[in-house]
């Protein structure tokens, strides 16, 4: 029965789901299109290895928007965010281990420096002052800075006039932060290897960048930015995997009213004219739609559900030109029992938080520099959690998973590909983690290993970025994902954008989705008007 | 001194920028004293002896990116400076004999990089016609003094700058690619428009030259396009040289300052600037003699004014901490050389245009990943095995400056970082890099090293020891986009004042950054007559 919907929306990742259920909320009719035979995206649980359950690909929480868990009820749809505590750097001889407990955290950066402990004090409430002036940022729609349509302007206006009223000091350290390298920025304060190394990484995730290179530094406040039930700073696991954040998206975008049709996937949009009117599916099937919306990247946006033809030149040249190039990996690993660090042997509350792979800045460097002659790091910076630690379900009792975030894996190998170099880039890793935990060989009982490649095939991420596109100081803000579209709106009239490719980024935040569907829904309503 | 108790300014250093703050000071009618350290004025921008009748630059080679309404309205070729250009701006010969060769004439380029590849023909003039548009915008901003941030006018002053008369001269699509390039890798620059490996190398060249940055580090495309602002660089950059070598340049600057009024004295080094609360008073000189004025424009580094010549009760913790962190990353080692002869390069022929190809910058880089692991080495304290080098024969255009039938090459090699992890730059490792440079020379000119006759290695520490500038940075600061614009060399520093009252920097530390541009000067001296109008 070919029905007509208010929205199709193209891909059911988090962000997807979230248009879906923002438009539905407004009363609209609403389909989402997946390709896959479940919900989620990159955003998944899955039963890789019989009884052990991973977030295959995004494993931690922290940016999701307070709002949307809010407005869309999803602690009531089953969403739990489990506390992960501190971080722990192993060294083969040492450690630096900083916690919740600010107590703790202090004495153990005094152990390694007395001055280092003094900055992290000041820089501490530098950052959670930055994070408050600039989070505002994240809920903006991008105005065109060449326009002169006031409609963007009032809260970028806004924002420049509080930046006036800062004090000198966040002034200046807030340029650092949008325009020095962290390792640079990190070095005004401190002087602590692990340490500089470890805070650093966040700068680098999902990034083809260095810690040494300029436009890194802003990242590091992403740390200062999670909120979790309103808690600042927490960082968190979902329960049952970040595949738990979308179920509980997908239930309230359904008892809103959205219908999910899985393994259909889309192969192009339907135009009339300059106007999208509906989907094909790959099975011939057409579904009309008075507006369509792709949450997939940028990239498929344009010229896969579209001809190139049917857009403007120089547009294809700007999607042609945004840069993907997936710089990390994923391992995956089943244990029988828990790693012991040799600086630090045996369970403890250590294993509980994540566990950094990031000894000193030229060990992250050197990782870069690896990847940027087109070869994985062979001695990698990597994330590490034991999410069973704080959720048993995920593996059979007694049992454990642990999860490795790598970088660098580049998608573009200078020699080889990635299907003969996956078992060596898992080993890799391994060899990395047992400079610091000996015995990690012995208790590993099954692992996957998620190359670029993998995440591109299975997942849809164009050339393996967990962004849908590199999150550099040129592909932000007013210029994400191209310059003069970064409203979430497109040449083609009712065709919208609506995932990671757009503002605010990747990473589970949703903002995305919620701020398409907010833009959509004004459009309308002026239409109406 | 009869005028001791009569000057209205101080300026603290003859390199170009304080010559050029000192004539406009002059020339507007304040009293004007300029004091150098040294025995010879024109700092990094000046002419040196290195062997008999050899003459060589004491550091920049070339003097193109001078603002010509610089030279305009002081009047500089009345007081003898005379340019040379020569036609081939850039060339880049590779070890297998073939080349590149950036043209002043742009279809000219465009003709010969068919051989290379026809798309990157086809787009180079379209290239070439952007950076020329985006520059010419830069260099505008470049004239401007940068807005306060907290100032109460802070966000119409912005957008002023950024809405006025030069961005709108801009057209839509240069305006919006120019917020996505100015932080952008300019490995990706070139990379978007040239296929050519050794075509972008010769042009992402002028993105990382001076700097601490490779081609893959994020703002490298802003200094490319600030290397072209002011004076139509393009897309090859500038090549002019100072008839009798850039101490030429200096010399006409000295000549109009004092056509003005102004006073000169070589060898007063100001080892203190001197206030009282939050007022300058004036300078102390390292022989103990004191100076007064009301006004004090520094052309020295920024840093080193804030916590070497600054009273750290007058400046207080806090501007002490961030002029402590003012990045000064120099890199860069100069090699000079006295030659017995001209040079052969097989890779750019034996016939005339040969002759011609050679007389511009000639760029030893055969493209971005070679830049980029020279860079490398830096990041961890050492100097690369495989050096990236850029070389003027500036005899070749000026006969003067050598020696009937001899020559004069100076080398610019990066990166040789300041702090070297392992050693120091002692005598020995001196000799090391003045042969590594003479190594990588011959292997594009074979025969080089039998022709040198005197050579001179100026390192990072002897370029700080020597001239003065932090960390031997010739920017005096890193031009990232940490430190550009209204942050230049820090937020509350833009505009050319100190907080203490009377003082002002003048020099490369200052907005629109290092290079022989005149344009921080000549910037400060406006502030500086403005402050005082508005005193009266």
């Amino acid at each position: 029965m070919p029905q007509r919907y208010d929205a199709v929306i193209i891909g059911a990742g988090h962000n997807g789901l979230t248009t879906a259920a923002y438009l539905a909320k407004a009363g609209w009719t609403v389909l989402v299109l997946e390709r896959r035979h479940k919900v989620g995206g990159a955003t998944t649980t899955e039963e890789i290895i019989p009884g052990y359950r991973f977030s295959v690909l995004s494993y931690v929480v922290s940016l999701l928007r307070p709002e949307i868990i809010r407005e869309l009820d999803l602690a009531r749809h089953g969403l739990e965010i489990l506390p992960l505590d501190g971080t722990f750097t192993p060294l083969p001889d040492d450690y630096l281990w900083r916690r919740d407990d600010h107590g703790a955290t202090m004495r153990e950066i005094r152990r390694w420096s007395k001055s280092d402990a003094d900055a992290y004090e000041e820089y501490g409430r530098l950052m959670a002052e930055m994070a408050r002036f600039i989070k505002p940022i994240l809920g903006i729609v991008p105005p065109d800075p060449t326009s002169l349509d006031p409609r963007g302007w009032p809260p970028v206006a806004s924002l420049v006039r509080e930046f006036g009223r800062l004090p000198r000091a966040q002034q200046q350290a807030f340029v650092g932060l949008m325009t020095m390298s962290a390792s640079d920025f990190l070095d005004q304060w401190f002087e602590t290897e692990p340490l500089k190394a470890t805070m650093s990484a966040s700068g680098i995730i999902g990034t083809f960048l260095g810690v040494k290179s300029p436009g890194t530094a802003y990242v590091l406040l992403h740390h200062y930015m999670g909120e979790i039930d309103g808690a600042f700073r927490a960082w968190g696991i979902p329960k049952g995997g970040t595949g738990a954040v979308a179920d509980a998206i997908a239930s309230a975008a359904r008892e809103l009213g959205v219908a999910i049709r899985l393994n259909a996937p889309v192969a192009s949009v339907l135009t009339t004219g300059d106007r999208a009117t509906g989907v094909v599916l790959e099975s011939g099937e057409e579904i009309a739609a008075g507006t369509v919306v792709s949450a997939v990247d940028v990239r498929r946006t344009f010229l896969q559900f579209l001809d190139e033809r049917q857009l403007p030149a120089d547009l294809v040249d700007e999607v042609r030109r945004f840069k993907f190039r997936g710089s990390s990996g994923k391992v995956n690993l089943a244990l029988d029992g828990l790693p012991s660090f040799s600086a630090l042997p045996g369970e403890g509350e250590h294993l509980r938080g994540a566990m950094s792979m990031s000894p000193s800045i030229d060990y992250m460097e050197q990782a870069y520099d690896d990847a940027k002659y087109g070869r994985f790091s062979r001695k990698p910076y990597i994330d590490m959690i034991i999410p069973t630690l704080v959720d048993p379900q995920m593996a059979p009792p007694g049992k454990h998973v642990m999860s490795c975030f790598v970088q660098y894996a580049p998608y573009h190998l200078a020699e080889g590909t990635w299907d003969d170099q996956r078992e060596a880039f898992g080993d890799a890793v391994i060899d990395a983690i047992a400079t610091v935990a000996p015995n990690i060989r012995d208790i590993i009982v099954g692992r996957q290993v998620v190359t670029p490649l993998d995440m591109e095939r299975e997942y849809g991420l164009t050339e393996g970025n967990i962004f849908h596109g590199e999150l550099s100081l040129e592909q932000l803000f007013f210029s994400r994902p191209i310059p003069g579209w970064a409203r979430y709106r497109t040449p083609i009239r009712d065709y919208w954008m609506a995932g990671s490719s757009t503002h605010p980024g990747g990473g589970i935040m949703a903002a995305n989705g919620r701020l398409a569907a907010l833009e959509i829904l004004r459009s309308r309503k002026q239409k109406a008007a | 001194m009869a005028a001791v108790d009569g000057w209205d300014a101080i300026v603290v250093g003859a390199g170009h920028n304080g010559l050029v703050t000192a004539a406009y000071l002059a020339k507007a009618g304040l009293r004007t004293l300029v004091l150098e350290k040294r025995e010879r004025i024109g700092g990094l921008t000046g002419t040196i002896e290195i062997a008999d009748g050899t003459r060589a630059p004491a550091f920049f080679p070339t003097v193109g990116r001078l603002r010509p309404s610089v030279a305009r309205e002081l009047g500089l070729y009345d007081h003898g400076l005379a340019l040379v250009s020569p036609e081939a701006l850039a060339f880049a010969p590779l070890a297998d004999g073939r080349s590149v060769t950036l043209w002043a004439d742009a279809a000219r380029t465009a003709a010969e990089l068919r051989a290379w590849s026809p798309a990157d023909a086809d787009a180079y003039a379209g290239f070439d016609r952007r950076v020329r548009a985006l520059a010419h915008f830069l260099g505008e901003i470049g004239d401007t003094t940068p807005p306060d941030p907290s100032g109460p006018s802070a966000s119409d002053a912005l957008r002023g700058i950024l809405l006025g008369r030069a961005f709108r001269g801009l057209d839509r699509k240069d305006a919006q690619a120019l917020l996505r390039y100015l932080p952008m890798a300019v490995a990706d620059f070139v990379a978007e428009s040239f296929r050519t490996d050794a075509l972008r190398a010769l042009i992402a060249w002028r993105g990382v030259r001076y700097t601490a940055l490779g081609p893959w580090s994020g703002g490298s495309t802003q200094v490319l396009l600030t290397d072209s602002a002011g004076n139509d660089g393009g897309a090859a950059g500038e090549t002019v040289f100072a008839r009798g070598g850039p101490g030429a340049l200096t010399l006409a600057l000295a000549s109009a300052a004092r056509s003005f009024g102004a006073e000169i004295r070589i060898g007063a080094e100001v080892v203190a600037i001197r206030a009282n609360g939050d007022r300058v008073t004036g300078v102390a000189l390292a022989s103990g003699e004191e100076v007064d004025a009301p006004v004090v424009a520094t052309g020295v580094d920024p840093k080193t004014t804030i916590l070497r010549l600054l009273d750290p009760m007058v400046a207080g913790p806090t501007l002490r901490w961030r002029g402590g962190n003012i990045r000064t990353p120099g890199a860069v080692t100069k090699v000079d050389l006295a030659l017995s002869g001209t040079p052969v390069f097989p890779a750019a022929g034996a016939d005339d245009e040969g002759a011609r190809r050679i007389r511009g910058r000639i760029v030893l880089a055969e493209g971005i990943d070679e830049i980029e692991r020279a860079f490398d080495a830096s990041k961890y304290g050492r100097v690369s095995d495989r050096l990236v080098l850029e070389a003027t024969i500036p005899s070749l255009v000026d006969p003067t400056l050598a020696p009937s039938g001899r020559h004069v090459m100076s080398v610019i090699a990066q990166w040789t970082p300041h702090a070297l992890r392992d050693g120091a730059w002692d005598d020995a490792a001196r000799a090391a890099i003045g042969d590594a440079v003479i190594a990588r020379l011959e292997t594009v000119a074979p025969g080089i090293g039998s022709l040198v006759t005197a050579r001179r290695v100026l390192t990072p520490v002897d370029l700080e020891r020597d001239f003065g500038p932090a960390g031997g940075h010739p920017y005096h600061g890193e031009p990232g986009l940490d430190q550009w614009f209204a942050w230049r060399p820090m937020l509350g520093l833009a505009r050319y004042r100190f907080p203490v009252a009377g003082l002002y920097l003048c020099g490369a530390g200052a907005h629109p950054g290092g290079g022989v541009t005149g344009v921080p000067g000549r910037n400060a001296a406006r502030e500086i007559v403005a402050d005082r109008k508005r005193r009266r």
